[in-house]
This record gives C-alpha cells, structure tokens and sequence, in this order.
C-alpha cells in the first residue's frame, strides 16, 4: 500500500536551502565591502520633479498668502500689472515687499514624474508587444509557407527560418541597423523591431508547423468530407487545435522575446536594461540597480506565463 | 449513380509498389446498399476512399451523377459535400461540442443559418438517438456513441451518396449493434451506401451487392444470398470459411 507521506519538511527545506543561499550572497558581498544603498533606488521609479517660477518683470511681491503647503505670491510692476504665482511654501525665495527682477526664481512647483526605470520598463513592455504581434503574424504564414505544397513557398520559408535560426540575434540586430537600416534610412525603433519580430517569427514558424503536423490527418481528411475547402479545414478545423497544443511552446517563446528586447540596448535604444545602465552610472549602486532590472523583467514574465497556464486550461475542457 | 471504371491505385513507397485498386470497374445504382468485404489489405478501404477524392487514383475514372472526380474542371469541395464518408476512427472534431460538429459545415459550406442548421443537427441527433448529448464534446461520449454523431455530421450535408469505412471496427462489441441499426435505417430510407466493412450479418440482412476484394481486385460482385451460399472465387470461399 503506497503511504502518504508529509510534503511540508521538504518545503522546509526549500526555504533553509534559499536563506542559506541569500546568507551567503550577504557574506560574500560584506567580504568586498560593499555599501548597500537600497534607499537611493526609488528616486530612479518615480521622483519629484521641480519646475521653476519665475518673475515675469522687475517687480515687488505685494502679497503672499500661505495656503497648506502651497504660498501664493502675488507681483506687481511698475505698471501696475499683477502677476500670481503658486509655489510650494518651502521653495519660497521672497518675503513680502521685496524686490524681485525679471527672470528671478520665486520658489518651486513639485510634481511626481516617472523615473528612467519606469520610462525602460515602458520601452521594454511596448517593443514586445508590438514584436510579439508581428512575430506571431509572420510565424503564422510561415509556419504554413512550411507545409504548403507550393515548391516556392516551402522553399522561401525553409531559408528564411534555417538563415534566422542559425544566427545569432545580437549579430542580427546589428545588420538591421547598421546595413539595413542605413540603406533604407530606417529608425533604430524601427531596425529593432524588425530584428526581434522576424527572430521571434522563425521560431513561432517552427512552433506552428509542428502544431499542425500533430493533429491527426483523420481531422483533415473528415472535414474535406464534408465539402470544407484546404483553407477552411485549416481555419476551423486543424489550426484551433494546434493552437491548443502549442501553446505552452508559444509562451516560452514570448517570455524569451520579452528577455531578447535588452539586446536592442546596443543600438541605442533607452529599454529597461539600458536605463538600468545609464541610472548606475549616476546612482554609483549597480547591484542594487541591476537586481531592480531582473525585478521588473520577472514583473512581465510571470505574469505572462500565468496568464498561458490560465489560457491553456480553459482549452483544456474539451478534453 | 456511382460509375467506377477502370479504377487504379497504386502506392509507391520507397521502391516498394503496391496495387492497392487494381482495374476495379462497377456502379452503384440509386438506392441501392453495397457492402465491401475482404481481408486487411485487400485495398477496399482505399477503393472507397478514391470515391470521394481524399485518395487520389492513378488512372481510370469514378463519378457521380455523371460528375467525373478527376476532371480539372470539377470543384472538389463541390463534389464532397454530396458525398457523406464516415470513418473507422469517428474523426469527429474534439475542441467542438456535437452541436457544433454537426453545424460546422453546414454554416461554413452549405451558408445555413444558425436557427436553420441547429433545427437540422438536433433532428440527426434525435434521428440516431443522442439528443440530449448535444452540447457535450465528443471525449464524453462512447465510441458507439461518437460514431453516430459522425453519421448525424455527414447526413447534416444531406449527401445523395453515404460511404462507411469500417464503421463499426473501432468499437466494443457490445457497441457495434446501435450504430449498425442507425445504418440499416438509412438502408432502409432509400440512401445509396457503400460500406467497407467486416459485419458479415449486416451485409446478408441489408446489403443489395456484396463486393469481394483481394490484392486489389474485385473478384465477387454478387448478391448476398449468393455470395455468401455459393461463392465462385477460391480465394472468396477461403475468406469465408475462415469468418463464417
């Protein structure tokens, strides 16, 4: 008789085994005396950002009314123009009856503003989108290019997948941008799109052609019986149920796009990795930024392959 | 309505050469119910399949209602949906409900509407007994179960011609009587049918003409009664004696 035996000790252990891990990530850094600086991070998600106010004449403050925080200045010239400003009563430069000329900073308004991070994160989160889309696309017609009987088609698409697939995609890149791109006086958004979504349709383009291989020709051959056409058998028949069991190969695939989007950063796009980069250049923290940076890439992909398991189990029910 | 003249198939694998239908020529007239026996491998399955295109034949000629299959001209499609095939493994699409099954080509194909196709589906459904399984998807079902929703799929199209490829050869025996009754009451409705089968009982009770094939050939082309008291072929009275 097979006996249940408890699981918890051996989560237990899981979690020993991880603080140990971190224990001694902790002593090996403390050994380098690294001073860690945690509280110098948020600044670089979200900070606030100044604007001056300035004074549009030479003038003399006549009135300041504090409001709660905010003080409202009011100016007025020789002509007896007024002139009111709102500032944040901390930033206040002047006192009632000064003098104040023209150009001169009376205080500050504060506003919250995205820091670089989330600035990176938003580049990242739409190259993948908009990738992720044209990859799909392109991985659809060539996936069934591959299968077609058309000699040309299956030849043209078998090129284009092997010279993709063989290739590494930095090396990619650099030729959408740097050949391609000059030629055809490309924007480097554009250049890096290009590259990611055609390197994401190759694979995809595998991905479907084996979908389709898997289901059964009784499939096929049953709904050329009932007087369905190539193409709608393909469309009703074969490809929703390929769709079902590639799915899980499909979401790897876009959680690798999601990952292959810091490789844009050497054409100088601004995505998360490169404003990790840029911020630890003024930050002086890198380990913290970097740990940020894999933070907000596992922030997108987990959910992303929730979301697939989600997807795939309500597919299931048919089963 | 069936013409079959001078029918081959050949397959070709690997330098490996098989004749599969081999210079078969016969009709079918309208109504009438043909059974096809043989041993496995004997090319009946695949004589049926090139009645309805899905095999493509090496030379001679198959039409019905005078429409020739292997002329450029004809649209394929066009020519399937008059022909109902029912398979030995179902096929029935499994992401579907049976409803769904029933009206896909219906709607994709014949451009039914909805309230039109689902009247039609639900009245197969009840016609082979399984009505109330009609929003289930097939992996609930029995195989025999399964295999008269795949008859309800094909009548859905209202074909002239109903082809059956051992139908009853992937079920339980316990469930091999419902689907052969659902056939014997389309034999007896009028449909022209051509059934691949091994059910020697249904073929004395239902069929019109028993075809005996071998390595390709057609060696008996008889009616039941006198095929199955008095064959002539050797190799008919050989099959016989060993499922009799």
């Amino acid at each position: 008789m097979k006996q249940k035996k408890a699981q918890w000790p051996w989560h237990l252990l899981t979690v020993v085994v991880l603080v140990g891990l971190a224990g001694a990530l902790y002593y090996a850094t403390s050994l380098m005396s690294y001073e860690w600086r945690w509280n110098r991070v948020p600044q670089y998600f979200a900070y606030q950002a100044e604007t001056s106010q300035r004074a549009a004449d030479i003038s003399t403050v006549v009135e300041l009314v504090r409001k709660g925080d905010m003080a409202e200045v009011t100016l007025r010239n020789d002509a007896g123009v007024e002139q009111k400003l709102t500032v944040a009563d901390n930033s206040l430069q002047v006192a009632r009856g000064d003098d104040v000329a023209e150009g001169d900073v009376v205080g500050v308004t504060r506003q919250w503003a995205l820091g670089p991070l989330m600035w990176g994160l938003w580049t990242t989160l739409w190259l993948s989108v908009v990738s992720g889309i044209l990859g799909l696309a392109i991985g659809l017609a060539t996936g069934l290019c591959r299968l077609s009987k058309n000699p040309t088609l299956r030849d043209l698409s078998t090129i284009y997948v092997e010279l993709v697939r063989g290739t590494p995609l930095l090396v990619q890149i650099f030729i959408f941008y740097f050949f391609i791109g000059t030629v055809l006086n490309l924007s480097r958004e554009f250049a890096g799109i290009a590259a990611l979504s055609l390197f994401t349709g190759a694979y995809v383009a595998e991905i479907v052609r084996a979908g389709v291989q898997s289901i059964t020709r009784g499939q096929d051959e049953a709904a050329r019986s009932l007087g369905l056409s190539a193409s709608q058998s393909m469309r009703h028949v074969v490809l929703p149920q390929a769709f079902k069991r590639v799915l899980p190969p499909l979401a790897g695939q876009f959680i690798s796009l999601v990952k292959d989007t810091s490789l844009v950063s050497v054409i100088a796009i601004t995505e998360l990795l490169k404003s990790g980069r840029e911020v630890i250049t003024t930050s002086f923290s890198p380990f913290e930024i970097l740990f940020c940076v894999a933070g907000l890439y596992l922030l997108i992909n987990l959910p992303l392959s929730k979301m697939a398991s989600r997807l795939e189990r309500r597919l299931a029910q048919s089963d | 309505m069936i013409e079959v003249r001078d029918l081959v198939k050949v397959f070709d694998t690997r330098g490996q050469v098989v004749r599969a239908v081999d210079h078969v020529t016969t009709q079918v007239a309208k109504g009438e119910v043909l059974v096809v026996i043989g041993p496995s491998g004997s090319g009946k399955s695949t004589f049926l399949r090139c009645l309805n295109g899905l095999e493509e034949f090496d030379s001679g000629s198959v039409s019905i209602d005078g429409l020739q299959l292997a002329d450029p001209k004809t649209d394929v499609n066009a020519y399937r949906r008059e022909v109902g095939m029912v398979f030995q493994h179902f096929n029935l699409f499994p992401h579907m409900t049976v409803l769904e099954n029933l009206c896909l080509a219906q709607k994709v194909v014949r451009k039914r509407g909805k309230q039109e196709r689902e009247a039609k589906a639900l009245a197969l459904l009840e016609k082979v007994g399984i009505a109330q399984k009609a929003r289930e998807f097939p992996s609930r079902l029995s195989g025999g179960q399964q295999q008269r929703v795949a008859i309800a799929r094909a009548l859905a199209m209202e074909p002239k011609v109903m082809l059956f490829d051992e139908p009853t050869s992937a079920l339980d025996p316990e469930m091999v009587g419902e689907v052969l009754d659902v056939m014997k009451t389309l034999a007896l409705e009028g449909m022209t049918m051509v059934c691949v089968t091994h059910e020697m009982g249904f073929a004395r009770e239902v069929a019109d003409r028993v075809l005996f094939f071998d390595h390709g050939k057609l060696l008996e082309d008889a009616a039941p009664a006198e095929f199955f008291n008095t064959p002539k072929d050797p190799r008919a009275q050989a099959f016989l004696r060993q499922v009799l």
